[in-house]
């Protein structure tokens, strides 16, 4: 099969060298920038082409594969369902929740196989602390904090500065855990959040979110746009019968290296896995395709992370609870 | 010799104190008052005072200070009957389980002429000072959010008794945090919004062992607050004071009680954190008896306890309620 990648920045290269990995061929791809365009179609020895919608139209192509900004996902997913694509596009799935929701109804219509990257959901370190949860090691669980952020991202013409577009980092990146959330714990019932975006304070966001769930579960999110330096990653689920707690500062691997010029040298710490989460989404995409197995993330979880980060912006407005 | 009696070993906190008024040279630990007589006595034996059992004669002994660790609830009624009989009063936190009763106290120590103190050990934290400094100094540029936590184990006995301890870990682990940011950045609360619960001890008694607060300082600056019982017994340590800062020119992170080795012993059969930072009720009763001898508020005042208990009485507020609610602030 053929993927058309459309956005070749940051994110659509890494989905680029995953789709390959798993045996597609990136036959063309796009990109307003046409110099970030046509470095990606060299390395990946595809065609680049100017028009985003001659991409999505073309024969040679049968996944679409989003990795623009937001705002830009509502048009492309439009075009692509109509032109009978599968298609694979990066969270959050629009920037509204109208938008998803007249998507989600086109795209059922149209049958058509649309994966939404919350990629957390297939993460080592997250699958291990879901299977932990189940299995009942620390009992009945009532409370959860996660964190997530570091650096603000610079992305194309500093779309994610403009709240407009990006939502800031509450609806870009907390998105990850609210998904995660709602797939181990059920649904949301209120938020409560306060943000730095909402107060003007671009490229800087930072958001507190309390999330009141359905079954009772209390929970606080905080997502970083606002570092120096770094990404964090930190969780911890409280029991009834224990704690767990998880840093990603805590890494198998850390490479230091002397630099000749300068007197402090450069530290690159990872925690390396043999199959990447970003190809483990994949290989679900594509096994919904090939064997209609339904993937972990369906099109209506994608819709129900857009719509608390949504209640997540309102409450930050209004500076009250919003039910959801 | 600065006489100093202690009034209750309801609260665990006492016997810190107790140890640490038996290091100061310049503190005689005279006597001991308890409305327990076992504990009272008990207590004595321990760290060699003497135990009197009605609380009149405790008052007539030539004591200049007295410390008063009981249940939270108790505190206004030995608060001022300590007042009235002019002793220097170093008060556990919160200062009281109302504002009715923290203004009360506050009132009858300005009548009396004695200093009074709240328990707030945090602010003499080494790593505690140090961010205060950092930020006021400027490092952070212009503060912009904060996240902090004050986790704890569950303190059992009448913590649970909400007519004695006036809630659960939203009364018990608020304060030090709201007084310390009070501190620190030198603003005051506005208005407060939380969630609580008896969220991870469920059956075991009613008050809530879990709070998160979403509260704006002055200056519009947003704070998100974890008070806890949440951690479990084989947790390696007590708890934590953590606090995140958000600055337009950085960030910085303090972890309070950070300073510790990791002990794995075959006798405990746990992990076990062993603190090695220096011992900050110590230098807080230090302060205490200064204030005595310089006739002067310990550091932390009355009025800095009320405005802790009222950040603390508006969350239970706003839990009640289901919404934001604006912190009411006593005039004294």
């Amino acid at each position: 099969m053929n993927v058309g990648l459309l956005g070749c920045g940051t994110m659509g290269r890494l989905h680029a060298t995953m789709a390959e990995q798993c045996g597609l061929k990136i036959a063309q791809c796009s990109d307003a920038v046409a110099q970030v365009g046509k470095s990606l179609a060299k390395d990946f020895n595809a065609r680049f082409v100017k028009n985003w919608e001659d991409v999505v139209k073309s024969k040679d192509v049968d996944i679409v594969a989003i990795a623009t900004p937001t705002p830009l996902h509502f048009p492309m997913l439009d075009l692509a369902i109509k032109s009978g694509k599968h298609i694979f596009c990066e969270k959050p799935l629009c920037r509204t929740v109208k938008e998803c929701k007249t998507i989600i109804q086109k795209a059922e219509k149209n049958k058509t196989k649309l994966f939404v990257g919350h990629v957390v959901r297939y993460f080592h370190e997250f699958e291990s602390l879901h299977e932990q949860i189940k299995s009942g090691k620390i009992g009945e669980v009532g409370f959860i904090k996660m964190y997530r952020g570091g650096m603000p991202p610079r992305g194309a013409k500093n779309w994610f500065s403009d709240f407009s577009l990006s939502g800031g980092v509450t609806f870009d990146c907390m998105i990850h855990d609210i998904d995660w959330l709602r797939y181990v714990f059920g649904e949301v019932k209120t938020v409560y959040c306060q943000n730095l975006i909402q107060k003007d304070c671009a490229p800087l966001d930072y958001s507190q979110v309390t999330v009141r769930m359905k079954n009772g579960l209390l929970a606080l999110l905080i997502g970083s746009w606002a570092h120096p330096s770094g990404f964090y990653v930190k969780v911890e689920v409280c029991g009834s019968d224990g704690l767990i707690y998880y840093d990603n500062k805590e890494t198998s691997l850390e490479l230091q290296q002397r630099n000749q010029n300068q007197t402090v040298g450069t530290i690159v710490p990872e925690s390396p896995v043999a199959k990447s989460p970003y190809q483990k989404e994949w290989e679900d995409f594509i096994n919904w395709i090939q064997n209609n197995k339904e993937p972990k993330v369906s099109i209506v979880d994608a819709l129900k992370a857009v719509e608390i980060v949504d209640a997540c912006l309102k409450s930050a407005k209004t500076k009250q609870p919003v039910n959801l | 010799m600065v006489k100093i009696g202690i009034m209750s070993f309801a609260h665990l906190h006492a016997y810190s104190y107790a140890q640490c008024l038996n290091e100061l040279p310049e503190v005689e630990f005279t006597a001991i008052w308890d409305d327990s007589p076992d504990r009272g006595k008990e207590a004595s034996k321990k760290f060699n005072s003497k135990y009197v059992a009605d609380i009149d004669k405790f008052l007539s002994l030539p004591l200049e200070g007295v410390i008063i660790p009981s249940e939270n609830a108790k505190h206004k009624y030995l608060a001022e009957k300590a007042a009235v009989a002019g002793k220097w009063i170093l008060c556990e936190k919160p200062l009281a389980t109302t504002i009715e009763d923290a203004t009360s106290i506050i009132q009858a120590c300005k009548k009396a002429g004695v200093g009074l103190g709240i328990a707030f050990p945090c602010r003499f934290i080494p790593s505690i000072v140090k961010a205060k400094e950092y930020i006021q100094s400027g490092k952070l540029g212009t503060l912009l959010s904060i996240s902090c936590t004050n986790n704890g184990t569950y303190p059992g006995g009448w913590f649970a008794e909400k007519e004695l301890s006036g809630g659960g870990a939203v009364m018990d682990h608020t304060v030090h945090v709201v007084d310390l940011l009070r501190w620190m950045l030198g603003k005051e609360f506005n208005d407060v919004y939380c969630e609580l619960g008896n969220q991870v001890h469920k059956g075991k008694f009613d008050v809530d062992d879990m709070g998160c607060l979403q509260m704006e300082m002055d200056g519009g600056i947003q704070i998100s607050h974890i008070a806890s019982w949440s951690r479990p017994k084989s947790f390696p340590t007590w708890g934590d004071v953590t606090m995140e800062f958000i600055g337009t020119e950085g960030v910085l992170y303090l972890d309070a009680f950070n300073q510790k080795l990791n002990v794995y012993s075959d006798f405990a059969m746990k992990t076990e954190w062993s603190f090695w930072g220096d011992n900050s009720d110590l230098i807080m009763i230090q302060d205490f008896v200064k204030s005595i001898q310089e006739k002067r508020d310990p550091l932390a005042t009355g009025l800095d306890g009320l405005r802790a208990v009222e950040v603390t009485i508006f969350a239970y507020e706003s839990a009640k309620i289901g919404k934001k609610v604006k912190i009411k602030k006593s005039r004294i």
